[in-house]
């Protein structure tokens, strides 16, 4: 083999293409076949379902540390 | 935790949920993005209801002079900055798509927009300008209330009048009745939610600041 043709060869794609091509939709459970559904759409809804629930993960903590910084300050203020 | 933040998690994950899911009406050039409309539009009303905000607190503070009153006027303004920057962000990223263009100077919606974040910028450079706590309250507080007074010229009436890609424009309203209906069963119920997220987000940050000012001044 020529030293050139190197680059050529795509060694990863033969590596694994059995396992790629191996995730034929009726091999797959029933959530799988959902998400491959109405053109992906639920693939988009998870991702935004996924940003909404981290952000409001943080919302509520930031909002619970505020919450207990005005409990310290109101019994330091009492004091 | 208020239960009502309970019930905007759960009003706002409806809200995206059907966003995204719902049955939109074909339409060339728009196809898919027409559901930005339940997103970017919101941004803008989040906006308009955090500066309100800051204006009554303004005036309110101009009224009967409260640091309290100057920390919301001033937390309003930065809840409604960050909505307007998610508009303008969400709008240029949407005008690529449908009109060609990050962005044009040939769009009044797009450019007086711009403009009126510079506005609010500039309340907050004028704020960091003083050292003084009661003057910088006085003096922001008139300021702010000039710029609440841009935001509907700058937003709706001016733009109106020109010609513009934008919907909105030539003396049309951007929403009329030949919107497909079923829009609004998302596009109002995201406005609300949006509009109680950015009161959520601004009751976290006054309270921050009130907490942050009484520590200061212990």
């Amino acid at each position: 083999m020529q030293e050139d043709s190197v680059a050529v060869v795509d060694t990863l794609t033969q590596a694994y293409a059995e396992k790629w091509s191996g995730a034929e939709l009726e091999q797959t459970n029933a959530f799988i076949s959902l998400m491959y559904s109405n053109d992906l759409i639920f693939v988009v809804l998870g991702v935004t379902l996924i940003i909404w629930a981290v952000l409001l993960f943080f919302m509520f903590r930031v909002d619970s540390k505020v919450s207990s910084l005005e409990d310290k300050i109101n019994s330091v203020e009492q004091e | 935790m208020k239960a009502w933040k309970i019930v905007v998690a759960v009003w706002m994950t409806l809200v995206i949920a059907g966003g995204i899911l719902i049955q939109i009406p074909e339409i060339p050039i728009l196809e898919q993005t027409a559901r930005n409309i339940f997103f970017h539009v919101p941004m803008w009303m989040a906006m308009f209801a955090m500066f309100s905000v800051s204006f009554i607190y303004s005036i309110r503070n101009l009224n009967s002079p409260d640091l309290i009153f100057d920390i919301k006027a001033e937390s309003a303004a930065k809840v409604g900055m960050v909505f307007g920057i998610c508009g303008l962000l969400t709008g240029s990223l949407w005008a690529r798509f449908t009109w060609g263009t990050w962005w044009t100077f040939a769009e009044p919606k797009m450019n007086l927009a711009a403009l009126a974040m510079m506005i609010y910028v500039a309340y907050f450079v004028l704020r960091s300008a003083f050292d003084d706590e009661e003057k910088r309250a006085k003096v922001s507080a008139v300021y702010n209330i000039f710029a609440v007074t841009t935001i509907p010229f700058l937003l709706y009436v001016v733009p109106r009048q020109l010609t513009s890609l934008h919907p909105g424009a030539d003396g049309n309203p951007a929403f009329s009745e030949i919107t497909a209906a079923e829009l609004r069963f998302i596009l109002y119920p995201a406005m609300i939610g949006f509009i109680a997220v950015a009161f959520w987000i601004y009751d976290i940050v006054h309270r921050y600041k009130t907490v942050q000012s009484r520590i200061e001044n212990l």
